[in-house]
């Protein structure tokens, strides 16, 4: 598509900067949209893409940056703001009343009235049906209830409720992910609908393929900032848009790998013997070794996390085996896992690690909390003391073991879940997405601190979306796609492109 | 109403002597474990009549007093065999009552006996079930409209408060300055009002006398320690105490004997066993009750009976039952008690 | 904390290897400081905004009815009344500090206390109906325990059903009818003779579980654990820690906590009923919400709860003894509760900024 004319340029978002406690979300973000296009938005989770479209929503404040919209620079002080102006929002968990009809849903907090307060429900019925009309879904009768009807035509019923609305740009955060093929095809045609009107819509989805179907331009973000503005959907490789995705936009120093690394003979500490979960990954079996590091590559979908929480007994699986030093565990028990010696560090750490109102000491200590305490009374010194040598082993900052977790920035905070499998004395650290949310400067100190421990004998299976972190922190690499081991070969026989090949495998790869 | 001829042949049969009905509320003759009232010479007739089925729908029997109403009335209605009653189980909750009572009015029994949940709250369904055609007995707590019920039968709340305050009175009439409190029941309750206002209009009689404090407990034995403890606190020293509900007084008198008090006359209310049993005794401050008889279950049953067989009240010359009876609330001190006794309800 | 906070500006990929002998220095005294905290009764600013009303509520007391209020048999009688509810809202503390809540407790206390009390245990004598009262709590708070942890019940729901069953049960046990108690042994522990140093046993009770609890949640693993699962659930799962197994201890214990108090409560009235622990639920939620437990979980105080008790109960004693009916009583506890709250927020505020 060619560069936009300057009078249908809609939006434009410049230098979006939004802090949280701990990390920085959005680190200058650039957008723009102009009218009648879909626009793609496209990240790895956690890359700020959810924080950018609440920003649009009005939900969340800026702390830098200008957004202008239709020539002029505005403040987006609330939702309610966004959507006088002409922009909606549509959620992956929509937000619909399920006990509401159809019409009801539409017209929330909108409703036409006489005399200011009655509803005329046979106004708003008619009003509804020739929305669902123009979206081309005449079948969704205007007072069914919500609750009665499927995801794909809630979300129908979501766009029409934007549409009732003076609305100019509609946002769709991950819209086809609940749907099936059938219905994918029919929202596209919803979307086609829309931007014949002049509507514009961004429109996120880790399905390349599905961009490459219907938008007409692709704007990429990583780590909080914008790394390809304004790509053409079609025309840009998927390979490069994948790249673009999980590139490294810093070279990392990565660790030394030892000199000798750990024989092939030598007893696994961790053994997978035809884990399975089904709908989420096929049998997998893999060995771990002490001192060694095994990375799990794949997109996001593939399994990943899926398999590293199922070994740690967290999913139930549905056929298969985890032993460790050659007894097996409990199936889909922690408790077991932990007392085997596996240690999880996971990927959403704040919901899924830290008890964020604690210190760092209750951080560390709490999966060891039976080795302080003599019939169950605690001896908190010793607690004190043996958390603070954990966490000063990893150089956490600050060395103070009082401080609020919640102050520490994202490293650190991985640094104190690290510390508490350190603490517990694991055999076998599962790590989800490491690095997630810790700034890129951080990250090296983390790599050094992972090989570290591989070094003193711990066995680390390590799962992430950034390909060369896979590469460059593990010695073997297991390849997922879909659920599936696609291809293992020790770390040094891979390069980027052919682990993004192998990913992307079965896509048409230009 | 039909057949009014066969009526008054059968009201001639009907010897008993006047205000045996009345007296159904307040029994003279003691016998053990018993209900009284199944001592009592029926009312209108102790001969089988017509086959009678009496609906009886009550609150929930979660308190001593209304536990002896449900008592009362099973074991007046067991006393004759042509009665069936048919007793729905207690409820609490106005709309789940209302239920029960159309329920009954479906199953067209020939009386209802009501105690409403909420006197008001099931006026309609009174209303209903006499439009229906069945006569209805409110029993205590009253409905809003005289037409929801063909007769009434309750206690005196304000009598209550009224016999407590003039036996109060007597029994200090003589003392200069003296001073009572008060432990009333749940002050959410119109009836708490109501006796208050009996007590403090009787006391007005004996200048005297000052009421100088009241507390409000809930009619649990939990919260009549716990108000009684603090009055006790708070009055250093007084003459006499009138307890709403001797239910309560249990409580109360445990509060007493744990802050080791005494030297003033306590009073109780609505006429408990226990109650009666200390005051035979003669053992602790409690010297005197004041009824609010459960018995007036058998005579709703009684008096149930006599509509369901056109029959008028024996001792009365009417043809008809009354519309309201009233049942007095006399006081129970150690010179009457045993009389009494077999009314106490636990 | 500020020599660490300031450690904190050079933290960062190129950190010192190993603090230097100063900060090694600063560790031990913040490491003191803790010492000295934990010895003491943590007295934070939550607690420090509800020591302030009580404060001001003795103030009220001396001033309004200083004869009756600031006398050895009130200070007695308030501590006393708070026995029963107190040791009920100790358990509560633990609950909702673990995310949860029992709204079954008034009803554990009613059904405990009658099955205790009827004419069958009583023959049993001072040990029978203890022993009675304390595993009825118990079987009470298994069967929440066993349905919230392990039937994936939500609390609020499992609660709401045994508060309704445990109460339909007394109700039957008992028939709306007082029991009596005849057991001397039990019914002397409620007098003054038995009074240990002018302390009544009630009162020693009520500090027992008071000190106990305090020290179960701040001093061992499982107090730990249950902050842990208040905190995060999902973060202590993954942390090793068996979540149910902890959300069944903790029914149970509240059961406990129930099943002593309604002992205490038929020392009290000597007797049992049905329709004893009258709105304890809400009585001991509201006292652990002003005392500064969070109702989401992962903050808890036992101190604060019972000064929330105190509150309450001493409320309760300067209106009786000014004879104001229970009306005023209420509106003031409502006050009371939106006061303490603000007043706590609003420290909390200032304490973190």
């Amino acid at each position: 598509m060619a560069p936009a004319p300057p009078e249908t340029l809609l939006l434009t978002m410049s230098g979006i900067i939004k802090t949280f406690p701990g990390v920085r979300a959005l680190d200058g973000v650039d957008l723009e949209v102009q009218a009648g296009e879909v626009h793609c938005l496209l990240g790895q989770n956690g890359a700020g893409k959810s924080t950018l479209i609440k920003v649009l929503a009005g939900a969340h404040q800026p702390d830098g940056g200008v957004i202008t919209w239709r020539g002029e620079a505005v403040t987006l002080k609330s939702p309610i703001a966004a959507m006088r102006l002409g922009i909606a929002t549509i959620y992956q968990e929509l937000d619909l009343v399920e006990g509401l009809s159809v019409a009801e849903n539409i017209f929330l907090g909108h409703e036409p009235t006489s005399a200011g307060f009655v509803i005329k429900g046979r106004e708003a019925r008619a009003a509804a049906t020739a929305l669902l009309k123009r979206l081309g879904h005449p079948e969704i009768q205007a007072h069914t209830p919500v609750g009665e009807l499927s995801a794909a035509q809630q979300q129908i019923v979501s766009m029409a409720r934007a549409l009732s609305h003076d609305v100019r740009l509609i946002v769709m955060d991950e819209p086809s992910a609940a749907l099936d093929p059938d219905e994918v095809d029919n929202l596209f045609r919803v979307v086609s609908t829309l931007t014949a009107d002049g509507v514009a819509v961004i429109y996120i989805s880790h399905r390349l393929e599905e961009i490459r179907r219907i938008g007409d331009r692709v704007t990429v973000i990583k780590d909080g900032r914008t790394v390809a503005v304004a790509l053409p959907a079609k025309e840009t490789p998927t390979r490069e848009v994948v790249a673009l995705m999980t590139g490294r936009n810093v070279e990392y120093v990565f660790p030394e790998r030892p000199a000798a690394p750990p024989s092939a003979d030598a007893e696994p500490v961790l053994r997978v013997e035809g884990l399975t979960r089904t709908g989420e990954f096929e049998p997998v079996d893999l060995e771990l070794r002490p001192g060694e590091i095994v990375g799990l590559a794949g997109l996001v979908g593939s399994g990943r996390s899926e398999i590293l929480e199922t070994i740690y007994g967290a999913r139930k699986p549905t056929a298969g085996r985890v032993l460790v030093g050659g007894a097996p565990l409990r199936p889909g028990s922690v408790p077991s896992a932990v007392r085997a010696g596996l240690g999880l560090a996971p990927e959403e750490r704040k919901a899924q690690a830290l008890l964020m109102l604690e210190s760092v000491t209750r951080n560390v200590s709490v999966s060891s909390l039976p080795r302080f305490a003599r019939i169950g009374w605690l001896d908190r010194s010793a607690e004190r003391t043996a958390a603070r040598k954990a966490t000063r082993e990893l150089s956490l900052r600050p060395d103070n073991p009082e401080a609020r977790i919640r102050t520490l920035s994202g490293g650190n905070q991985q640094k104190a879940v690290l510390a508490r499998w350190l603490l517990r004395g694991c055999r076998v650290l599962l790590l989800d997405e490491p690095t997630r949310g810790v700034d890129v400067g951080a990250r090296a100190e983390l790599y050094a601190v992972i090989r570290r421990l591989a070094d003193e004998g711990l066995a680390v299976l390590l799962v992430s979306s950034e390909v060369p972190e896979v590469l460059g922190l593990a010695d073997r690499v297991l390849v997922l796609r879909e659920g599936r081991v696609v291809h293992r070969a020790p770390a040094q026989e891979l390069d980027e492109h052919r682990v993004l090949d192998l990913v992307m495998e079965g896509s048409p790869t230009p | 109403m039909p057949e009014t001829s066969r009526r008054g042949l059968l009201f001639g049969t009907a010897a008993i002597s006047a205000g045996a009905l009345l007296t159904a509320c307040t029994s003279n003759e003691p016998e053990k474990k018993e209900p009284a009232a199944n001592s009592q010479p029926a009312a209108a007739d102790d001969k089988p009549g017509t086959p009678v089925t009496i609906g009886f729908a009550g609150p929930q029997a979660d308190h001593g007093w209304l536990n002896a109403i449900n008592e009362n009335a099973k074991s007046r209605a067991a006393k004759y065999s042509e009665v069936t009653l048919d007793i729905t189980e207690g409820s609490n909750d106005t709309a789940a009552q209302i239920g029960q009572v159309e329920t009954l009015i479906n199953k067209k029994v020939d009386v209802l006996v009501i105690l409403p949940a909420d006197g008001k709250a099931l006026t309609q369904v009174g209303l209903k079930a006499m439009r229906a055609g069945i006569p209805v007995i409110n029993l205590d707590r009253i409905f809003a409209d005289p037409q929801a019920y063909r007769c009434w039968v309750g206690g005196d709340n304000y009598g209550m408060g009224v016999s407590a305050g003039n036996y109060i009175g007597e029994k200090l009439k003589d003392k200069p300055n003296a001073t009572v409190i008060e432990l009333a029941g749940l002050d959410n309750l119109e009836l708490t009002q109501q006796r208050t206002k009996g007590f403090d209009d009787a006391l007005k009689n004996f200048p005297n006398i000052k009421k100088v404090a009241r507390q409000a407990a809930d009619f649990t034995v939990e919260s009549g320690q716990a108000k009684m403890a603090q009055l006790l606190q708070a009055q250093a020293s007084f003459d006499a105490l009138w307890n709403h509900d001797d239910d309560q007084g249990v409580g109360a008198l445990r509060a007493i004997q744990q802050a080791g008090r005494d030297g003033f006359l306590m009073v109780g209310g609505a006429g408990a066993k226990s109650a009666m049993d200390a005051i035979k005794a003669d053992n602790s401050v409690l010297k005197a009750t004041v009824l609010y008889p459960p018995t007036m279950a058998a005579s709703a049953i009684d008096l149930a009976r006599a509509l369901g067989q056109s029959k008028g009240v024996s001792g009365l010359a009417e043809l008809e039952i009354p519309v309201s009876v009233t049942c007095y609330s006399a006081v129970v001190d150690k010179e009457n008690v045993d009389q009494y006794l077999p009314t106490g309800f636990s | 904390m500020k020599q660490p906070a300031s450690e904190a500006q050079q933290g960062g990929p190129e950190a010192a290897p190993e603090p230097p002998v100063l900060s090694a220095s600063t560790a031990k005294s913040a490491e003191e400081k803790g010492g000295w905290r934990s010895l003491g009764l943590r007295l934070d600013v939550r607690n420090l905004s509800l020591l302030g009303v009580l404060a001001a509520l003795i103030v009220v007391g001396g001033i309004t009815k200083p004869e009756q209020f600031l006398d050895t048999n009130n200070l007695q009688l308030v501590l006393t009344q708070a026995s029963v509810i107190g040791v009920v809202t100790v358990g509560m503390t633990f609950v909702i500090t673990s995310g949860g809540i029992d709204l079954s407790v008034g009803a554990i206390v009613a059904l405990s206390s009658v099955w205790a009390t009827t004419l069958a245990t009583q023959q049993y004598g001072f040990a029978g109906i203890l022993f009675t009262a304390v595993v009825v709590g118990l079987g009470c708070g298994l069967v929440n325990g066993l349905l919230i942890a392990y039937g994936g019940m939500v609390p609020f729901i499992a609660t709401l059903a045994m508060l309704a069953s445990a109460r339909g049960l007394a109700l039957q046990i008992t028939e709306g009818k007082t029991q009596i108690v005849t057991v001397n042994s039990v019914l002397d522990l409620g007098i003054p003779d038995s009074y240990v140093l002018g302390v009544p046993p009630l009162v020693l009770v009520f500090a027992a579980v008071t000190v106990i609890g305090w020290l179960v949640l701040n001093r061992t693993t499982f107090g730990r654990r249950t902050v842990a699962v208040g905190g995060n659930a999902e973060a202590a799962r993954l942390a090793g820690i068996d979540v149910r197994r902890q959300r069944l201890y903790l029914y149970l214990l509240s059961g406990l906590c129930c099943g002593i108090a309604a002992f205490l409560l038929i020392i009290l009235a000597g007797s049992g009923q049905n329709t004893n622990g009258n709105l304890y639920e809400l009585d001991a939620i509201a006292a652990a919400i002003i005392g500064g437990t969070l109702l989401s979980g992962g903050r808890g105080t036992i101190v604060g709860s019972v000064l929330g008790v105190l509150v309450f109960t001493t409320i309760t004693n300067i209106f009786a003894l000014n004879n104001l009916q229970s009306d005023v009583q209420q509106i003031a506890k409502g006050a009371i509760i939106v006061a303490a709250v603000l007043v706590q927020r609003r420290t909390m505020r200032n304490g973190e900024a």
